[in-house]
């Protein structure tokens, strides 16, 4: 029993080393998509504090099995019974409070902190609206009268904090830029809103990352349902805007 | 094995176990009950999200008053009925039985005239409501007249001569009958009377 | 060529017909006398298929053996025998076991069939072998018919088959009504291939609306028609195993004597007899608002898609409930029979079987943590829905507690029983990110979604179910399936399981969405990896089948009690007689009796309870 208890220590100590080294310098570099607004720290730091914790409980059920299968094995039925250990000490009990503790912190931090300061945003220096449609995206620049759609691009300002007017105006689609993170649905009759703060440039010729894709299933054209994103400098951004202004006022 | 050596079998069909088989249908009806009640409360949930407290102005009130009052009523002959039934006056228990179907038959004729006389669409915000909930019981409503008309029948072929635990058949429907009154209890206001 | 007709299932099909007739056609002489045009396929479909399945049921057995009484005539006799009792009406909980457990392996073999279509099409990006249409088709069908699954055969067939017998009963509580319950399964499954053939539907298992409500096509009926008919089995199944275990406990089995199976049963039906009508509610607005005009989901008229959410996931979510709970408890079982060792804290995984059926009904808003609802919701639904972990952290206690100094037998259920523990690891610990409000946000609707929810239900509860197939195989059919393929189906499966899914997380973390029938390039890679490691998980089914298959017709006769386990179902013959026991059992202790402990049977001391002739 003592060894067993020994050897279980020594496992469960090289599995949470070994899952949390493998967490530091592999998932957390390698893992996300490009990191391409503010906000998507709040969310893989989130990620990653998660796994962290997850390393050590991951590594007390490996142990216990690792630990029955080495030593605990039988032939069959009738080599004799294991042990009449029923488990009705204190073990179930600080088994319950430590999980519990484990679970108020996870709702904690990097649960509620996460949610507040996801919410808690700065005002917007920019406002635009994305409408879906099946199967489209149009987002427009309402201050100044620009209008992009379907294969068009969505051009973003790098460090302007950018809220996003979603709606729709069929059925439920859902907005994402998997280098920003976030994701919110787009509901018909109803505007949701998200904000945004690019902090690096980039655009879908050359990452995935980079795209506007519908992320709610809504038939036929949802996996076609997306637009190229691209987030330039303050200065390209002001430049592009006026191009378009004035191709919308030849029309 | 000494442990199986006492056995339950020789009790297996003395009167004990027409209790627990009464008890053990009771249960059955009861979580259907719950499980049935379920559909109610979310159909009136929907109501509440889709309507907040809004009623329709143009909701017949004197014809509501009158089909409530028309249910109400039949909980109380169905119970009469139970009863007679339990206590082997078998007569009277189908003619209290006969009045709760003329009554159940007179609420559906009630729900029916108000849709035909509706001055509101289906496909209105509260029509969507008022129909679908109204519908549901109604249904509910008919089922249980089918089931009242069978107890009825049996208890003329002299099914539940004698009375006590024979007259469960009855017992299970009329509580089929109060629980289908009581949805009503709740629909009833939160269609006609909230302001 | 009298007995071919009067099969069971000739009646029911003949009066389903005639039920659809009927129905259709009373329903098209209103519609003319309303000035309507007589046929309008999706309102005939609706009112026509009320009055089949009416037929199906009465004709099928319903009628002869039960309807009857209602209208004061004797209810006929039980007159099938042998292999024919499986396709009449039968009230033997044994025989319905064996009816679920194999109408849901086949549909399983059928769905998991599809899901190696989808990954062929997933295989690279562009169009393979799917238009977007036929995907969505099959990706609804793999969806929908792989939920009925998982909530049915284990509970449908383990449930009816085993918990009468390890409670000491001689049946369920209500025989009649259960063999009625497993004869709405094959309406479910000739709609939905009835919807494919018509081209299936667009909105996935889920049907939101208003894609589901305004827009996809009228496969889109049968699939709702088909979903509130199963939700019927799971309601009245679940009624029936609860007055069951309340009220046919043999003398002396008391609730801290239930074998834990009989626990996770109980509290599955807990959550199945109460929740499912909200799938009933959410799919039957669905169809009003296509059949009958009404306006549940259109925002002008104060409906909301967000309504919907609502009330599908006040089920939905529950329902990997029901679909895990029966798994714990047949894998923990397996664990403590073939380690040696009574269950380790029993209470504590028993009242945390409860506790998970608490918590469950109130934590259904995580799957609208990115639907626009009203943002004060989410950190309460956040709270809640992470403190499952904290019953589900007592399952694991329980589970590694049980195999701590046991003596492990390796044998094919209980490696099964081994990988549910990792795989319910695995998936546990990714329902966190998801439970999580700022993860989820980025993760919601990828393919890391899929690979937890595969982690929990297929690496959870098939696991366990396979588990439960090999062990309790001698019990049902009195025969010993194969070891050696036993073992490859389960190495295979284990393997191709993780090669698959663990790389899922990845891509989805990476920005791969889910339900789409084609990506961007830069996923390519990832995806073929997938759907090979898929076609391995795919393969190790051939070894699962043939193994089945021949052990089932010419297998070695098996003991009654193979793997000397102390639950009462190994004290009588295998399979079983047919009322199970011949005198009830007393039961005077606990059910593990291993170790050397009290126990309320001692594991097989030598002759059986009751045996096929007696």
């Amino acid at each position: 029993m003592r060894r067993d208890f020994t050897l279980f220590t020594i496992v469960w100590a090289l599995v949470t080393a070994a899952s949390l080294a493998v967490a530091y310098f592999i998932l957390r570099d390698m893992s996300f998509p490009t990191h391409g607004a503010e906000e998507a720290s709040v969310i893989d730091d989130a990620f990653m504090a998660l796994t962290y914790l997850a390393c050590p409980v991951f590594g007390i059920v490996i142990a216990a099995m690792v630990v029955a299968l080495l030593k605990h094995r039988s032939s069959g039925p009738n080599n004799g019974d294991g042990e009449r250990i029923l488990g009705t000490g204190s073990l179930p009990v600080v088994w319950f409070g430590v999980s519990s503790l484990l679970c108020a912190i996870v709702i904690i931090y990097p649960g509620l902190t996460g949610l507040f300061e996801l919410r808690d945003h700065k005002d917007p220096d920019l406002r635009i609206v994305a409408t879906a449609q099946m199967w489209a995206w149009t987002v427009e620049y309402p201050d100044s009268k620009v209008k992009v759609f379907g294969a068009q691009e969505l051009v973003l300002p790098k460090d302007e904090t950018v809220e996003v007017d979603i709606t729709s105006i069929d059925i439920l689609h859902s907005f994402w830029v998997p280098a920003f993170r976030q994701k919110m649905d787009a509901v018909p009759g109803q505007i949701n809103k998200i904000y945004i703060t690019p902090d690096r440039v980039g655009d879908r010729e050359s990452d995935a990352a980079y795209r506007l894709q519908c992320a709610e299933l809504c038939g036929l054209g949802h996996a076609i349902m997306t637009m190229p994103v691209r987030v330039v400098e303050k200065a390209e951004f002001d430049a592009w805007l006026k191009q378009q202004q004035s191709v919308t006022e030849a029309k | 094995m000494a442990a199986f050596t006492e056995a339950a079998h020789a009790v297996a069909h003395e009167p004990h176990d027409e209790v627990k088989h009464v008890r053990m249908n009771r249960l059955g009806l009861w979580l259907f009950f719950a499980s049935d009640g379920l559909v109610f409360a979310l159909l009136l949930s929907a109501r509440f999200y889709m309507n907040g407290t809004d009623t329709a102005p143009d909701v017949k009130q004197w014809l509501g008053l009158i089909i409530t009052s028309v249910l109400l009523i039949s909980s109380y002959t169905a119970y009469r009925g139970e009863t007679a039934l339990h206590h082997g006056n078998v007569a009277h228990g189908r003619l209290m039985l006969m009045l709760t179907i003329l009554l159940g038959v007179g609420f559906f004729a009630g729900v029916v005239m108000e849709w035909s006389i509706a001055e509101f669409t289906v496909s209105e915000g509260y029509g969507t409501s008022f129909f679908s909930m109204t519908g549901m019981h109604a249904a509910h409503v008919a089922s249980g007249v089918l089931l009242l008309f069978l107890a009825w029948r049996k208890a003329g072929k002299g099914y539940y001569d004698g009375g006590g635990l024979k007259a469960y058949g009855v017992s299970g429907v009329v509580m089929y009958w109060h629980f289908v009154d009581v949805v009503w209890v709740f629909f009833y206001p939160a269609l006609y009377l909230i302001k | 060529m009298t007995r071919v007709v009067r099969a069971p299932i000739v009646v029911g099909l003949v009066l389903a017909i005639i039920g659809f007739a009927f129905g259709a056609g009373v329903l098209g002489a209103i519609r003319t006398a309303r000035g309507q045009s007589f046929w309008e396929i999706e309102v005939g479909m609706s009112v026509g298929y009320v009055f089949a399945l009416i037929g199906w049921l009465a004709g099928v057995g319903g009628w002869q053996h039960w309807g009857r009484e209602w209208f004061g005539l004797e209810a006929k006799p039980y007159t099938l025998t042998g292999w024919k009792r499986y396709f009449g009406f039968s009230p033997d909980h044994k025989v319905i076991g064996i009816q679920y457990a194999v109408t849901f392996i086949v549909v399983f073999l059928l769905s998991g069939l599809t899901a190696m279509l989808i990954r062929v099409e997933l295989m690279r990006d562009g169009k393979q072998i799917f238009t977007p249409d036929q995907y969505n088709a099959a990706m609804g069908f793999h969806g929908i018919t792989m939920v009925a699954v998982a909530v049915a055969v284990l509970l449908g067939g383990f449930g009816n088959f085993i918990v009468p017998l390890m409670i000491g009963a001689r049946d369920m509580a209500f025989p009649r009504l259960n063999a009625l319950t497993y004869w709405f399964v094959p309406p479910v499954a000739v709609l939905l291939i009835i919807a494919v053939l018509m081209g299936g539907w667009e909105s996935g298992w889920t049907a939101y609306p208003p894609l589901s409500s305004l827009h996809t096509k009228h496969g889109q009926v049968l699939f709702n028609l088909a979903v509130i008919t199963f939700g019927l089995v799971s309601i009245l199944g679940g009624i029936n195993f609860l007055v069951t275990i309340i009220y046919e406990r043999a003398p002396g089995m008391t609730w801290s004597r239930l074998p834990i199976f009989v626990w996770g049963a109980f509290a599955a039906s807990l959550i199945s007899f109460f929740f499912t009508q909200a799938l009933a509610a959410a799919l039957l607005m669905v169809l009003l608002d296509r059949i009958a005009g009404t306006s549940f989901f259109r925002q002008a008229e104060g409906g909301s898609p967000v309504l919907y959410e609502h009330v599908f996931w006040f089920y939905s979510h529950p329902a990997v409930y029901v679909m895990v709970l029966p798994g714990f408890g047949a894998a923990l079982e397996i664990l403590s029979h073939l380690s040696r060792k009574p269950l380790f804290a029993y209470r504590w995984v028993a009242g945390a079987m409860i506790g998970i059926v608490m918590l469950s009904g109130i934590v259904w808003a995580h799957h609208l943590f990115t639907s626009g609802m009203a943002p004060y919701l989410h950190a309460p639904f956040l709270v809640l829905t992470e403190m499952i972990s904290i019953p589900t952290g007592l399952i694991f206690l329980g589970a590694i507690g049980t195999i701590w100094a046991g003596k492990l037998w390796l044998q094919t259920p209980m490696l099964f029983a081994l990988a549910f523990i990792f795989n319910f690891l695995m998936g546990g610990v990714t329902g966190i990110y998801l439970a999580d409000v700022p993860t989820d946000l980025h993760l919601q609707d990828t393919y890391f979604v899929v690979a937890h929810f595969h982690y929990t239900i297929v690496g959870g509860e098939i696991f366990a179910l396979f588990a439960a197939i090999y062990f309790w195989f001698p019990k049902f059919t009195g025969r010993m399936y194969n070891e050696t393929l036993g073992k490859i189906h389960f190495w295979l499966m284990f393997i191709g399981f993780q090669l698959t899914f663990i790389p899922m997380f990845r891509v989805g973390i990476q920005g791969m969405n889910r339900r789409i029938a084609d990506y961007p390039h830069e996923y390519a890679g990832y995806n073929t990896f997938i759907s090979l490691a898929a076609f391995l998980l795919g393969s190790s089914f051939l070894f699962f089948v043939w193994n089945m298959a021949s052990a089932w017709l010419k297998g070695r006769v098996a003991e009654p009690n193979p793997w000397r386990a102390s639950t009462l179902e190994w004290q009588v013959s295998s399979p079983p007689p047919e009322h199970n026991f011949d005198e009830i059992p007393v039961i005077t202790d606990t059910p593990y009796g291993y170790g050397g402990g009290p126990a309320h049977h001692r594991p097989f001391a030598g002759g059986a309870l009751a045996t096929e002739e007696g």
